[in-house]
């Protein structure tokens, strides 16, 4: 532990973190009935996943100073950001849908496709 | 005793900050407390960014991230909470399951993680830190086509041994947003509410409780 | 133009002019005139010009070869004790090997020389059109025209011409709707229908073409082809009254006795394809366009080889020579070297003897056609129940032409006959003369007398062939043709005259009728051979005299048996003229024993009775020879250059002998005692007849009434239709019957029940696919419907469900990877 707090940080702790997020957003994705938590699991699976990302392409925690992929995982990360929150426009858009149509937020009321 | 590594301490601060907020975004029941944790876990993501070097990136994600999309989801929340603020909870047993899958998939990650040696040593020596770089730049231009961080074409890892830059993938995003633009502006559009909520629903684990 | 070019062709005219009338009047006949009058002129008009065609056919081939009285080469060779060069009714010979005996050669040399005047004209041997090629045998369309043939066609087309005339106004009375009298329908009305007038020439035409095909024919089987048509339009034509039950039933008794005969003609022509390996009866040229020797030139090949080695005639075809390994065997068997040779020669010998029984069977199977065509015992019966048809039909068919082509056929076959099937002829033609001369005396339909006449007369032609008169015979045949066709004409119009056929309602008819009588009165002295002995006579005299010279000729080769021929034919001359004057005065002479038919009877109109005066006019002249300069036109000069040669030396096997026909000529004793005996014999039937019926002196009542039995046994046709029904039809009948009781129980039953057994297995095949094969696949739809059911739980539409999912499956994925992942892979 003390570890942690003198020696440079590399890329798997990172990966921790972004593992972490990960998979906390998939609990909350399943776990959760109201369609907008569902939709908070899924910002949280993406922030996860931008982590890793910026992680490999940065050049502070990668040995020698020289980045695994360099500039293009920030850039990755950056559409990522953009396309997450696009999505969410659009699944707001779907929730509200819903919302509107069943006069509940309960994701476990959405059922007309059992077959 | 080895000298602190600031870097490292703020990584730590800002790391727990994340993980904890998230775990609380799962944990908690009552939709706003999840969106407010979440807005936290996001903001300490962004100091992460700031810590790897990504100031633009941290820059957006406060901006994007957390300024748009949580405003959005927080806004969504507002919209669909009529009447008395309802809380769903889901039963005990999907909370094993939910979590029993989660747990299995965080210990594949973290395998993934640990597998590679070279990831956990950072640079060897501070001064093998490199000044700051000015990324942002070099970000505005790669989006416009040119890729001034790897100027040798040698050192270039596409197939062809040409880099390119990512004006396609900028201009593809730009069309993208404008049709997410469209149509989530249709699809929210104002329609006939069916009926009141009622509340009741028999079918669904838990009960509904106001919270 | 070569005479071998010119005469095929005028004589395939006159053939297939007749086939170009029938074709005609078949598409076009009821259209032809007011109910189809034209197809009369038309056929008639068809026949004339086939006569013509025929006499200038007739005129090339004299004009070539002139024919010669044989007696007259004799006498121009200065001999003067003989009259005969004056004298056409006196016989003669024609070998060169008698002329070459007398001691006039030198005047011989002189005045002929002597291969010119006594060389056969050689035939003609046209080959036309090919059917086919089997292996070395070819089925061809071919002629062989000689003297025969030509004077065959003369003969036929001139009586045919007259009998188309006749047939013009008999008739007529087809010509509009008739009333058959004789057809009993059920409802008891009288029947009445249309006129058929164009059909009748329609059979005649075809019936032309059929006969003169058969004369011209060059091989066996174009005459075997040919004979069957004839038979087929005697069966048309005696059923032309179709709606007659007696009509009917006596074309098919005609029809199906000929098929009798026909079964033996077809076994003689196996024997005959298979020994001579040819039915060509010239020489002819085959696929490789070598000639090779045709059925008359291998048989005298035989008989010349026999005469030089010795051993019996048989054609190298016939003998199934022994091979290599069984000549051999015999001589290994042997002893000694002697006794090899001795077996050998035995085992030649009986193959030879094979092959000579082979030849026999040739010769009695085409006998056996010709026993069935011409009438003769035992296949005679058919012939009294054809004169069913009109009475035309009688006369050209049943007298004249149809039966005579069964004699023509012995005739033209002459040289393929041993002396054995000569010898059965003969007998055969014995028993045939006799029995129809006995039923003819007691017969009263006026018909059926000259039909039994007619068996008679072709029994003396087949005895004279048998017995090796071929001249005879076959100058019988023309000259009969002409004297019967004339007498059935005759008693057409005396039967158009009363409307019945029934002697016993006629008579006294003489007044009314002078034209029908006296022609008949010329055909009946014919028949029965009237003339002035040794001086002149009718035509029927000189044939009758012939065939009795010759069969005395036999009797005395041949002493022991021969005299039974002799003996019979002159019983039968008798008999023969008997019978004849008996129906000339009960038609003719007397009180009318019928007034209403007296009454309506009259002469026949002269469409009817002019051919009669033609007919009567070569009955008298037809034995008489036109002496032209360089040539004796007659029937027989005509047939003499036809002769074949065994005729001319005469044959001998170990029992018989058969004299040269030459000597019946020249032995003066056999010819003027048989001329003698014919001329008694005929007087005594014509006094009998005379006193029983012209003068009615006596009563033949009386006479019947002595020889009751007898005439009882003559009445009804020596029981030979009783017999023949007992033997022949009621067995047939009865297996008939056993074989529809089989078919219609047994295989009838058999077929009904596999139908029921078919349609029984359906069923249970049927059952089976329902409960076995559909419950198999109804089993599979519900296991995938049940499996469906099931598997439809998975899909709950619960999301929350759907993202657990999506996470355990990527976890298992990354667990299955990281299991199986080596770096290598990375690649």
């Amino acid at each position: 532990m003390m570890d942690l707090l003198t020696q440079p940080v590399g890329v798997a702790h990172y990966l921790v973190v972004g593992a972490i997020l990960f998979a906390s957003g998939v609990v909350c994705m399943a776990a959760k009935r109201n369609a907008l938590g569902v939709l908070m699991g899924i910002e949280l699976v993406l922030n996860g996943a931008n982590l890793n990302f910026v992680a490999f392409g940065s050049s502070y925690l990668a040995p020698g100073g020289q980045s695994t992929i360099g500039l293009d995982g920030q850039l990755m990360a950056m559409f990522v950001i953009v396309l997450a929150a696009a999505e969410a426009a659009v699944a707001l858009a779907i929730a509200l849908c819903y919302y509107n149509s069943h006069a509940s937020i309960d994701v476990d009321r959405a059922n007309e496709l059992k077959g | 005793m080895a000298p602190i590594n600031w870097h490292s301490v703020f990584f730590l601060l800002f790391a727990l900050i994340t993980c904890g907020s998230a775990v609380a975004v799962v944990v908690s029941a009552n939709i706003v407390r999840m969106a407010f944790y979440l807005v936290i876990s996001l903001g300490a993501v962004a100091g992460l960014f700031f810590l790897a070097g990504a100031e633009f990136l941290g820059a957006l994600q406060l901006m994007v991230y957390v300024g748009g999309t949580m405003v959005l989801l927080i806004f969504g929340v507002m919209l669909t909470a009529r009447g008395p603020l309802v809380s769903m909870q889901t039963g005990g047993g999907q909370w094993v399951l939910a979590t029993l899958v989660g747990v299995a998939l965080l210990a594949v990650l973290l395998r993934t993680a640990f597998s590679v040696d070279a990831w956990w040593h950072g640079p060897e020596t501070a001064d093998q830190v490199v000044t700051a770089k000015d990324t942002t730049t070099p970000l505005g231009l790669a989006l416009l086509g040119l890729r001034v961080d790897r100027p040798d074409p040698q050192q270039a890892t596409a197939p062809q041994g040409v880099l390119s830059g990512y004006l396609l993938p900028f201009e593809i995003i730009s069309v993208h947003l404008l049709v997410v633009l469209i149509g989530a502006a249709y699809l929210a559009r104002a329609k006939k509410r069916v009926g009141k909520p009622t509340g009741e629903n028999a079918a669904g684990g838990g009960g509904v409780s106001d919270e | 133009m070569v005479l071998k070019d010119v005469l095929p062709i005028l004589l395939a005219t006159a053939w297939l002019l007749p086939l170009a009338s029938f074709a005609l009047i078949v598409f076009f006949g009821p259209r032809m005139g007011k109910a189809g009058r034209g197809a009369g002129l038309l056929a008639t008009g068809t026949i004339i010009t086939g006569f013509v065609l025929s006499a200038t056919a007739l005129v090339c081939w004299i004009s070539e070869y002139p024919p010669q009285q044989p007696e007259l080469h004799a006498a121009a060779q200065g001999d003067q004790g003989h009259q005969a060069a004056a004298d056409p009714g006196s016989q003669g010979h024609g070998l060169p090997a008698e002329a070459a005996a007398e001691p006039h050669e030198a005047d011989a040399e002189a005045a002929h020389p002597p291969g010119e005047a006594h060389a056969q004209p050689e035939p003609i041997t046209y080959y036309w059109y090919s059917l086919g090629e089997f292996g070395s045998l070819q089925v061809a369309v071919s002629f062989y025209i000689d003297s025969l043939t030509i004077a065959m066609f003369c003969m036929v087309t001139l009586i045919a011409s007259c009998i188309h005339v006749y047939s013009m106004g008999y008739m007529h009375e087809e010509l509009e709707d008739v009333t058959d009298p004789l057809v009993t329908l059920s409802s008891g009305r009288a029947f009445t229908r249309r006129g058929r007038y164009y059909r009748f020439f329609q059979y005649l035409s075809l019936f032309c073409f059929s006969m003169l095909g058969l004369v011209i024919a060059g091989n066996i089987a174009m005459v075997f082809v040919f004979w069957e048509l004839v038979g087929i339009c005697s069966y048309l034509l005696i059923g032309f009254y179709i709606e007659r039950k007696s009509a009917s039933n006596a074309a098919n008794k005609a029809f199906i006795v000929n098929r009798v005969g026909d079964f033996g003609m077809i076994i003689g022509l196996m024997a005959v394809w298979t020994g001579l390996g040819t039915f060509s009866f010239g020489d002819y040229q085959d696929q490789q366009d070598v000639e090779q020797p045709g059925i008359f030139s291998q048989v005298r090949m035989a008989r010349e080889a026999a005469a030089e080695h010795g051993g019996l005639p048989v054609p190298q075809g016939m003998i199934e020579l022994p091979t290599e390994a069984e000549i051999e065997q015999l001589a290994l068997a042997a002893e000694t070297p002697e006794k090899a040779e001795e077996n050998i020669e035995a085992e030649l010998d009986r193959r030879q003897r094979r092959g000579y029984w082979l030849l026999m069977i040739a010769g009695l199977g085409i006998f056996c056609g010709c026993v069935g065509k011409s009438a003769q015992f035992p296949l005679h019966v058919w012939l009294p129940d054809a004169m069913e048809g009109p009475t035309p039909v009688s006369a050209l068919i049943h007298a004249a032409t149809m039966v005579a082509a069964g004699v023509y056929l012995v005739g033209r076959f002459y040289p393929v006959f041993t002396p054995e099937v000569l010898l059965v002829i003969a007998c055969v033609g014995c028993i045939t003369l006799f029995m129809a001369a006995t039923i003819a005396i007691t017969a009263t339909d006026i018909k059926r007398v000259l039909a039994y006449s007619t068996v008679s007369q072709l029994g003396y032609m087949m005895l004279a062939l048998g017995v090796g008169g071929w001249v005879a015979g076959l100058f019988h045949l023309f000259t009969h043709a002409i004297f019967k066709a004339l007498l059935f004409l005759c008693s057409g119009s005396v039967i158009h005259a009363c409307h019945t056929n029934e002697m016993p309602q006629m008579g006294g008819l003489l007044k009314k009728m002078p034209w029908t009588a006296g022609t008949m009165l010329v055909g009946c002295l014919t028949i029965s051979g009237a003339g002035i002995p040794l001086i002149v006579g009718l035509s029927g005299y000189y044939s009758k005299d012939y065939i009795l010279a010759q069969a005395l000729s036999f009797q005395q080769a041949n002493p022991q048996f021969g005299w039974i021929f002799f003996y019979a034919a002159a019983i039968g001359a008798a008999i023969t003229a008997c019978y004849m004057f008996r129906m000339w005065y009960m038609t003719f002479v007397g009180p009318p024993r019928d007034e209403h038919v007296h009454q309506h009877a009259h002469e026949s109109p002269k469409l009817m009775y002019v051919p009669l005066v033609i007919l009567a006019f070569f009955a008298v002249v037809g034995g008489w020879n036109l002496w032209l300069p360089g040539m004796d036109l007659g029937i027989e000069p005509l047939l003499e250059q036809a002769r074949p040669a065994v005729t001319a030396e005469g044959a001998s096997i170990p029992a018989v002998t058969y004299p040269a026909e030459h000597i019946s000529h020249t032995d003066h004793a056999i010819h003027y005692g048989a001329t003698w005996i014919a001329f008694t014999a005929a007087l005594i039937g014509f006094l009998f007849a005379t006193v029983f019926y012209g003068v009615r002196k006596l009563d033949p009542e009386d006479a019947r009434r002595t020889f009751a039995p007898i005439h009882h046994f003559l009445l009804n046709k020596w029981w030979f239709d009783e017999l023949y029904w007992l033997v022949v039809v009621r067995p047939a009948l009865l297996i008939s019957g056993w074989i529809a009781a089989v078919d219609k129980r047994g295989i009838d039953w058999l077929a009904d029940n596999s139908a029921r057994v078919v349609a029984a297995v359906s069923r249970l095949d049927d059952w089976i696919d329902r409960t076995f094969v559909d419950a198999l696949i109804d089993l599979i739809a519900a296991g995938t419907h049940a499996v469906g059911l099931k598997l439809r739980v998975v899909q709950t539409g619960n999301l929350r469900q759907y993202v657990m999912l999506i996470a355990v499956g990527t976890v298992a994925l990354f667990v299955l990877i990281s299991l199986y992942w080596n770096y290598a892979m990375a690649g």
